[in-house]
């Protein structure tokens, strides 16, 4: 089905968006998921990174030694995987002697969904809960890396909200 | 009711529970990552004969024994386990579990019922899909595409 597009008088302005209705929210905590940004409202650093080319063992010694869940593995400084301990659970603890040695390249999650410092918190909660991921790189919009968003951090951002009046 | 009123009032019920994986105290280490890993979650709950939570045993702690020493995988669990269990009951407040979890530092919660026994477990993912479920059309219309860019442009 074709619509006509209703134009302007000659001469006269007709503003497209003078039907636009700014949308209400009930709180600050429902405003925020939607209209701030990643990186004014949340935080996602301090981050870890290991190259590629390190081994399983490299790698979960410097999650234990940070206690940290996941780090951002990278090559030439591209973000080319994340290595977590659900990678540990699920392809490394049942025969660690025999992989241990190997690339963390063969055991990570390759290419991972990201978002950017500019997206909203929403977008960060919608990868977590619908796309069912724990821990989310954040890229800068040149992609660089910026930080990493996990669970813990948006429990964070969350309860702040919980305390005000 | 906004979002926030919601946490503050609704009980941890409320949430999109995991079904719960429990082991007894003499559960071997290697057997509790084992259903962890059949149950696809980050933490086993310890419990007695009641099946009351006395300790759990999550994922940090398999990184660390993976590296300490292997054959510790063969030990009971309760020598490895965390001692403070740090559960809510399922009437408490989703607020409350988000204080706890932020103070305590916790990925995972154990839910109990009145009888104190585990019943379900509750963690950061479970705040992230009631937010979800709560606030659908803002939360799910966002993309879940990676790139900032597309790279071809879209339409004529």
């Amino acid at each position: 089905m074709k619509r006509k597009r209703r134009a302007a008088p000659p001469g006269e302005f007709h503003d497209p968006l003078s039907n636009y209705e700014e949308p209400q929210f009930d709180d600050n905590l429902e405003r925020s998921l939607l209209q701030d940004v990643i990186s004014e409202v949340m935080t996602y650093q301090p981050y870890k990174t290991i190259a590629d080319h390190a081994t399983v063992e490299q790698a979960m010694q410097m999650m234990a030694e940070l206690e940290i869940a996941c780090v951002m593995v990278t090559h030439d400084d591209k973000l080319v995987g994340v290595f977590s301990e659900r990678d540990v659970i699920n392809k490394v603890s049942e025969n660690f002697r025999a992989v241990k040695d190997k690339p963390i390249s063969e055991f990570m999650t390759p290419d991972p969904i990201v978002v950017h410092e500019s997206d909203c918190p929403a977008k960060a909660i919608n990868q977590m809960a619908i796309g069912g991921f724990r821990h989310i790189p954040v890229l800068t919009v040149d992609e660089r890396i910026a930080g990493m968003l996990g669970p813990q951090r948006v429990v964070k951002y969350v309860e702040k909200f919980l305390h005000e009046s | 009711m906004g979002l926030r009123q919601n946490i503050l009032t609704d009980p941890v019920s409320e949430l999109d529970l995991r079904k719960i994986a429990t082991v007894k105290p003499d559960t071997t280490v290697r057997q509790a990552v084992a259903t962890m890993r059949e149950h696809q979650l980050g933490c086993v709950i310890v419990v007695d004969s009641l099946g009351k939570p006395i300790g759990k045993f999550t994922e940090r702690q398999v990184t660390k024994l993976l590296l300490d020493d292997t054959s510790k995988l063969d030990e009971p669990i309760k020598n490895h386990m965390l001692t403070s269990a740090d559960p809510v009951r399922d009437t408490d407040s989703i607020a409350g579990m988000v204080s706890k979890m932020q103070v305590g530092n916790l990925r995972f919660i154990c839910v109990t019922n009145a009888q104190g026994k585990a019943t379900a477990l509750a963690g950061q993912k479970s705040l992230m899909e009631y937010i979800a479920d709560h606030f659908p059309r803002q939360i799910k219309v966002q993309r879940m595409r990676s790139k900032i860019f597309m790279d071809e442009r879209e339409g004529a």
